[in-house]
């Protein structure tokens, strides 16, 4: 037990007494010079129930998410069995596709804010040669998620796969031998027999992928700062704007603590389906 | 222990170090600081402007002068704020000059006591400082609750940028009024050959800037006796002028533009006129710039009633929580000085001073047209600025994202500029009264 006393301090210090300050500041009113008037009761997070702009930051965020984590999962699975059969350069490959995953999410995203231009970027040079007509990405409100979507989709995907491929590698010949036997063809061996066993891999990708894409901030923040008109305003980037823009640091603490809840709900739903599968099993 | 509480204080300890890692990046303390006589080091927290990049070569010297070691942080504009707000918060001693923008947080700042009152160190300025020499508009804009605040350090003010060439071509008068500014974009849309009209402010935070000048135009100021105007009809038709020139003229993705992509565009040759801060100068006439031959300046056009230029300037401020004032403000003085504001004209940086402003050292490095008429619409804005960018007030940041947001959605066609119009009455009357 005193072995763990160092770590034990160092979390409190870290993490225990920021989350306790967030809810004290959630339930004050402190002004931007400093000074705290004092316990408020729930009267943030009442003025944060009333705001419409929450509520849209929520929809942005849980679009994000449902859009990023189902194309991601399904592309990965997909990168990631091809990545899984050997062939000659294989490793190269897999190093190659690493890079997006590895490079700053800002440098990602300052990137692709010159693809999207519409006059000058690469994006709309590329559907004009193919004769599509030009978009704009980033300028209107029904294109810009979709805009952003696209940036993490092609940021994350091959992490993904990358996850994936050392999953379907590790998993045992057996039951598929098995399947084979018993008359099942492709198809069924995929469906029935090599998902179910990869279940577990992909369970924990999809979980660390869910944290980030509730959490959605860098991308946005660089790109349209949750512009044009609040159309990417993910909860992340209005906790921001609340606390930096408009600086109201209680407003902020209470958007963020719902954040937080929001975070949990989600990964915890996650975690609680994981382990109803695997006492299944 | 039980099984369970290893594991949850695991999971604990594993966040707490992602964590730790994360607050390495917090504002730390200031290792140097301390002695002002002879030395010292102070730490300048500086935003990505004209003024900056002029300025940041020219350190150096001073250091070598002053002995003062001089170690300077820049941010774009916003990472700029949020960096300075966050050591003035925590009341930090690791930042002790910062620019700021009177115009926009003076109020704010002031109230909060985020400014090093500066009144006292002027009074004793030595006599080639010439501390009475700052044009009267520019120093009125660094006052807040009866004390001075911040040095003025620039000028600027929107200007209407347009390519000569395609002017002439079509036949076309440079617009003197915002009503022939929207006939001059109509017909480069409709005979310039692909040519976009006109480049201008979309991005929310940033409209008010440009914005200003059709809004006073119809002869309105923001607020009367704590009240917002925009109840007032020409409120409207300040609005729809503006939103027609963004939806109708102005580039494709206009409603994220701002002066980077608009200095961009007009650089590269696609746009015939961009309406923006007298400071892009150097950025439509620089190396990188397609253009540079035939670039024109013009005083940007008057509304129906008025010509209003909105005219605004960057100060440096000194942190109260500094623990080097004196070098703090040594580096201040050097900085605002007649010489160094005259060397960092070369870096168009439109002076604050009078006595430098009419140099015959600067007025003659105005050679080519371009520069003529710059220096020109300039010295209009100087002159007759509207010193008033946005409605001012403790909420400012705040009021201009709400000027912003429903212009912004005018100019995306969601509602009509009368709606927009009341939106934004609707949305300052708070914040005004938040005051």
């Amino acid at each position: 037990m005193p072995l763990i006393w160092p770590a034990l301090i160092v979390t409190i210090l870290l993490v225990v007494l920021p989350v306790l300050y967030t809810i004290w500041l959630s339930l004050s009113d402190r002004k931007i010079d400093g000074s705290n008037s004092g316990f408020v009761g729930l009267a943030n997070f009442q003025t944060m129930f009333a705001e419409p702009e929450f509520w849209n930051s929520i929809r942005v965020t849980l679009f994000l998410f449902v859009l990023c984590l189902v194309v991601e999962t399904v592309g990965g699975l997909a990168l990631g069995y091809l990545l899984s059969i050997d062939v000659p350069g294989r490793a190269i490959f897999q190093g190659l596709m690493l890079i997006p995953a590895i490079t700053a999410s800002v440098a990602v995203a300052l990137v692709w804010l010159l693809i999207y231009d519409p006059t000058l970027g690469a994006a709309n040079q590329l559907l004009e040669a193919i004769g599509i007509d030009p978009v704009v990405w980033l300028g209107s409100r029904e294109m810009a998620p979709w805009s952003i979507a696209i940036v993490d989709i092609w940021q994350w995907t091959p992490f993904m796969a990358l996850i994936i491929a050392a999953g379907i590698r590790s998993l045992p010949s057996e039951p598929f031998e098995a399947a084979v036997i018993d008359g099942a063809g492709s198809i069924k061996k995929a469906l029935f027999v090599g998902l179910p066993l990869l279940y577990p891999v992909l369970t924990v990708a999809m979980l660390l992928r869910t944290v980030d894409l509730v959490r959605f901030f860098d991308t946005v923040y660089i790109m349209t700062q949750g512009g044009p008109v609040n159309a990417t305003n993910t909860l992340n980037v209005y906790g921001y704007t609340a606390a930096f823009i408009d600086q109201d640091p209680s407003y902020a603490a209470a958007l963020q603590l719902s954040l937080f809840f929001l975070v949990i709900i989600v990964a915890g739903a996650f975690t609680w389906l994981r382990g109803k599968q695997s006492n299944a099993e | 222990m039980k099984k369970t509480t290893r594991k949850s204080l695991a999971i604990l300890t594993g966040l707490g170090m992602v964590l730790s890692i994360a607050a390495c990046g917090s504002p730390s303390d200031n290792a140097g600081g301390g002695d002002a006589e002879g030395g010292g080091t102070i730490t300048v927290v500086l935003s990505n402007h004209p003024w900056q990049r002029a300025l940041e070569p020219l350190i150096p010297e001073f250091e070598k002068e002053s002995g003062i070691e001089v170690k300077v942080q820049t941010f774009a504009e916003q990472q700029a704020r949020d960096k300075i707000l966050l050591n003035l918060q925590s009341k930090s001693n690791a930042m002790d000059v910062y620019m700021t923008l009177p115009s926009r947080e003076g109020p704010q700042f002031s109230s909060s006591g985020y400014y090093e009152e500066l009144d006292d160190y002027l009074e004793s300025a030595p006599e080639d400082y010439k501390a009475t020499d700052f044009s009267p508009g520019a120093m009125d804009g660094m006052q807040a609750d009866g004390a001075t605040i911040a040095l003025p350090i620039n000028v600027e003010g929107p200007v209407l940028y347009y390519r000569k060439d395609v002017f002439d071509e079509l036949g076309l008068k440079v617009p003197g009024t915002m009503e022939e500014l929207i006939e001059v974009s109509k017909t480069i849309k409709e005979q310039g050959d692909g040519m976009i009209p006109i480049t201008l402010r979309g991005a929310s935070a940033a409209i008010p800037f440009t914005f200003g000048p059709f809004f006073h135009g119809e002869g309105l100021s923001w607020t009367t006796d704590g009240k917002a105007n925009f109840d007032d009809p020409a409120a409207a038709t300040a609005i729809d002028e503006y939103a027609t020139l963004a939806r109708d003229c102005g580039p494709p993705g206009v409603i994220n533009y701002s002066f980077t992509e608009s200095s961009n565009l007009f650089a590269q040759g696609k746009v015939a006129m961009e309406l923006e801060s007298s400071n892009e100068l150097n950025s439509v006439i620089g190396e990188s710039s397609t253009v540079v031959d035939q670039v024109g300046v013009a005083p940007i056009p008057a509304g129906s009633v008025e010509a209003a230029p909105t005219a605004l300037s960057w100060g440096i401020g000194m942190s109260p929580f500094s623990e080097s004032k004196d070098a703090a403000w040594e580096f201040m003085q050097w900085a605002t000085s007649p010489e160094i504001q005259l060397a960092l004209t070369e870096g168009e940086i439109a002076p604050p001073r009078d006595s430098v402003a009419a140099d015959p050292e600067y007025t003659d490095t105005f050679d080519t047209d371009a520069k003529k008429e710059w220096g020109e619409a300039v010295a209009d804005i100087q002159a007759n600025g509207f010193v008033e960018v946005g409605p001012v007030g403790a909420e400012a940041p705040a009021m201009r994202k709400v000027i912003g947001d429903a212009i912004g959605k005018a100019i995306l066609g969601e509602i009509t500029a009368e709606q927009a119009a009341a939106e934004i009455q609707e949305g300052l009357t708070p914040l005004l009264d938040t005051k």
